[in-house]
């Protein structure tokens, strides 16, 4: 212990000697640790980032879009038939279809249709059961209900984002203008994150959109089924289900699956990162093996003299081997901070939970020893060999 | 001729003289593989507690390679280094490290002493990896500095001293782990008469009747002011003679 102390006590002074020259060594490990852990954070934080986004969508959630069958000239549409057969599939919980009706200017008050004339806001024809099957809650009010579906009263229920730009109050009796016909807004929808254009839309009965918007049936052309169980096998069922042999289609998809691949791409990205990083660690190990040689030899003197004094081949070689070590150790230290700052540098500049593990912090850091070490034999078993009587010129 | 006067079984018949610290047993030593080059050659000295001596000679006479070898930096070709009757030559490197640290130190005519360490760092070098706390190193050294006039200097830098101070603290190191032998390269070579004179002062004073000290040199002021004086030319030993208070014991003429 008290050897180890002065081992330590020697490379660091030896260390110290040359500042500069030790903190440029220093750079090869803090640049490779700190690329490898950023690159492993990152990954971590923005992978933590989409899991509790998909937490937050739902896995279970199938989006079916109608696609064109025979019916040329006319938007595809999913009839209300194969809707209801939908919702009678083993494993779905609720089904609700969407249409996105056309030409629609949709204005807060009279005096603003030249403005809003420019940015068309999205009407959509939609069931009750919306809010439920995308799990969105309502910011203020309340969603379209069986009344209003079978009423065709015109009331209407609004994005969160639309409410914002229309300064809609919570509870405020207001209307909006849909070409010209007021609709009463009941409810404003919070941010459904699976479809922002929701966020900007105003949504509508299909009573409604059948007596004003000149639909011919209330068939919606997309649907949202919500499948706690099976939803793979639901989502494969529901083409087969919505067409029976007859002349419309649909795809079915997962939208969570497109996030779980966007992490995948993530993934091998990050892999390409982590190379460049283990790439620096080695060059790094380069330099330090190269700068602990020329630094050998300069320290000839030094070295023929603590000969003299009685210290072994051995401790001349762990003396170098500790100046590595010390290196490596702070190499990696200052690496991992570095890394673990730009990881959250980045997470909290993109809104990310900052995900970091400190064992593998302290593993990297460790590796950044293992290379320093490595280095450092060659330079160290050099010094090792030097001849004391070569380097101190006697007589 | 030289070397049966000169051999292990003189006894020097000064008072003061005691056991043999450092010997050297029919050494030789050859440099080079294709032209051998014999810088020494069976070459036998005893080193006595007590003894102040020198060797002198001209360049190329061995005196260099002799005094590698009473140190044990070097290994002869042939024959024995023994330290206190341990040939050090059959040690492992570790062990034989460990006893030129203990029994022998060095004072060399550049000093050499490392740049990027204070005096009292310097001294305490010698005593590092023997088991003494860092409490017992300051200590030790700072009384070796002390022994040299130095110890008000313990915090400075060689560069901010001058050449005699930097071989005072070399000479504090030397004898800071009480070594039985002092060995001294040409100590006042790189210095001006005065310093010289002072450092050889210290080196009169170092002497003991446990201690040994060995000035290698070509100033023969500085070789005569030693008890025992050894010449040597061509890698032989050609005198042996006692100077002070004793007789000349051997002579290679």
């Amino acid at each position: 212990m008290k050897r180890f102390r002065e081992l330590v006590g020697v490379a660091t002074a030896g260390l110290t000697a040359r500042k500069v020259r030790t903190l440029l060594i220093m750079l090869g490990p803090i640049l490779g640790v700190s690329a490898i852990v950023a690159a492993i954070g990152i990954n971590e934080s923005s992978k933590g980032y989409l899991k509790a986004k998909l937490q937050q969508l739902g896995t279970d959630l199938i989006v079916v879009n109608a696609s064109a069958g025979l019916g040329f000239g006319q938007d595809p549409v999913i009839e209300a038939s194969a809707v209801s057969r939908v919702g009678r599939l083993p494993d779905v919980t609720t089904v609700t279809g969407t249409r996105q009706l056309s030409d629609i200017v949709t204005v807060p008050f009279a005096g603003a249709e030249d403005y809003y004339r420019a940015f068309p806001v999205p009407v959509i024809a939609t069931g009750p059961e919306l809010p439920t099957t995308l799990d969105v809650p309502m910011v203020s009010g309340r969603f379209l209900n069986a009344f209003d579906e079978r009423s065709g009263a015109r009331v209407a229920v609004i994005g969160r984002d639309l409410a914002d730009e229309y300064g809609y109050l919570a509870g405020e009796p207001r209307t909006i203008e849909l070409n010209g016909l007021e609709y009463g807004v009941v409810g404003v929808l919070d941010w459904v994150l699976l479809e922002p254009s929701m966020d900007s839309a105003v949504f509508l009965t299909f009573s409604a959109a059948v007596a004003d918007w000149s639909l011919d049936e209330p068939d919606p052309s997309r649907l949202y089924v919500r499948a706690p169980t099976n939803t793979a096998l639901v989502a494969k069922e529901i083409p087969i289900v919505v067409s029976l042999g007859g002349p419309d289609g649909a795809s079915a998809s997962v939208p969570t699956d497109l996030l779980d691949a966007q992490s995948q791409v993530d993934e091998s990205l990050n892999n390409l990162t982590k190379m460049m990083g283990g790439l620096a660690l080695i060059v790094g190990g380069v330099g330090i093996a190269n700068v602990m040689s020329i630094s050998v030899i300069q320290r000839s003197s030094e070295i023929g003299i603590r000969r003299a004094l009685g210290h072994s081949r051995g401790t001349i070689a762990v003396q170098f081997l500790f100046e590595a070590l010390v290196v490596g150790v702070f190499g990696g230290i200052f690496g991992a901070l570095v890394g673990a700052g730009v990881v959250w540098g980045v997470a909290s500049q993109r809104g990310y939970t900052m995900v970091l593990s400190v064992a593998g912090l302290a593993g990297w850091a460790l590796v950044s020893v293992g290379v320093a070490v490595v280095a450092g034999l060659y330079p160290s078993s050099k010094a090792a060999r030097l001849e004391p009587l070569e380097t101190l010129r006697l007589g | 001729m030289a070397k049966s006067m000169a051999g292990s079984g003189l006894s020097p018949e000064h008072e003061s003289v005691g056991d043999v610290l450092l010997a050297l047993e029919g050494v030789s030593r050859i440099y080079g593989t294709e032209v051998e080059v014999r810088a020494l050659d069976d070459v036998s000295l005893d080193i006595r507690a007590g003894e102040f001596l020198s060797i002198v000679g001209p360049s190329g006479s061995g005196k260099s390679t002799m005094l590698g070898l009473l140190g044990v930096l070097d290994l002869p070709t042939e024959g024995a280094i023994r330290i206190r009757g341990t040939d050090v030559t059959l040690l492992p490197d570790a062990e034989r490290s460990r006893l030129r640290g203990e029994a022998i130190g060095f004072v060399f005519q550049q000093f050499h002493l490392i740049p990027h360490l204070t005096a009292l760092g310097n001294v305490e070098t010698a005593l590092l990896y023997r088991g003494l706390t860092r409490r017992q190193r300051r200590s030790q050294a700072l009384v070796a500095l002390e022994q040299v006039g130095l110890g008000s200097r313990y915090d400075h830098r060689p560069v901010q001293m001058s050449g005699g101070e930097q071989q005072r603290v070399a000479i504090a190191r030397a004898i800071s782990t009480d070594p039985g032998v002092v060995l001294a390269d040409e100590p006042t070579g790189a210095l001006d008469s005065e310093n010289a004179e002072n450092v050889l002062q210290i080196f009169a004073d170092l002497q003991s009747p446990e201690r040994a000290v060995c000035i290698v040199t070509h100033d023969l002021h500085v070789a005569d002011s030693a008890m025992r004086k050894i010449s040597m030319l061509d890698g032989k030993i050609v005198a042996d003679e006692v100077l002070r208070g004793g007789v000349v014991v051997g002579s290679g003429s």
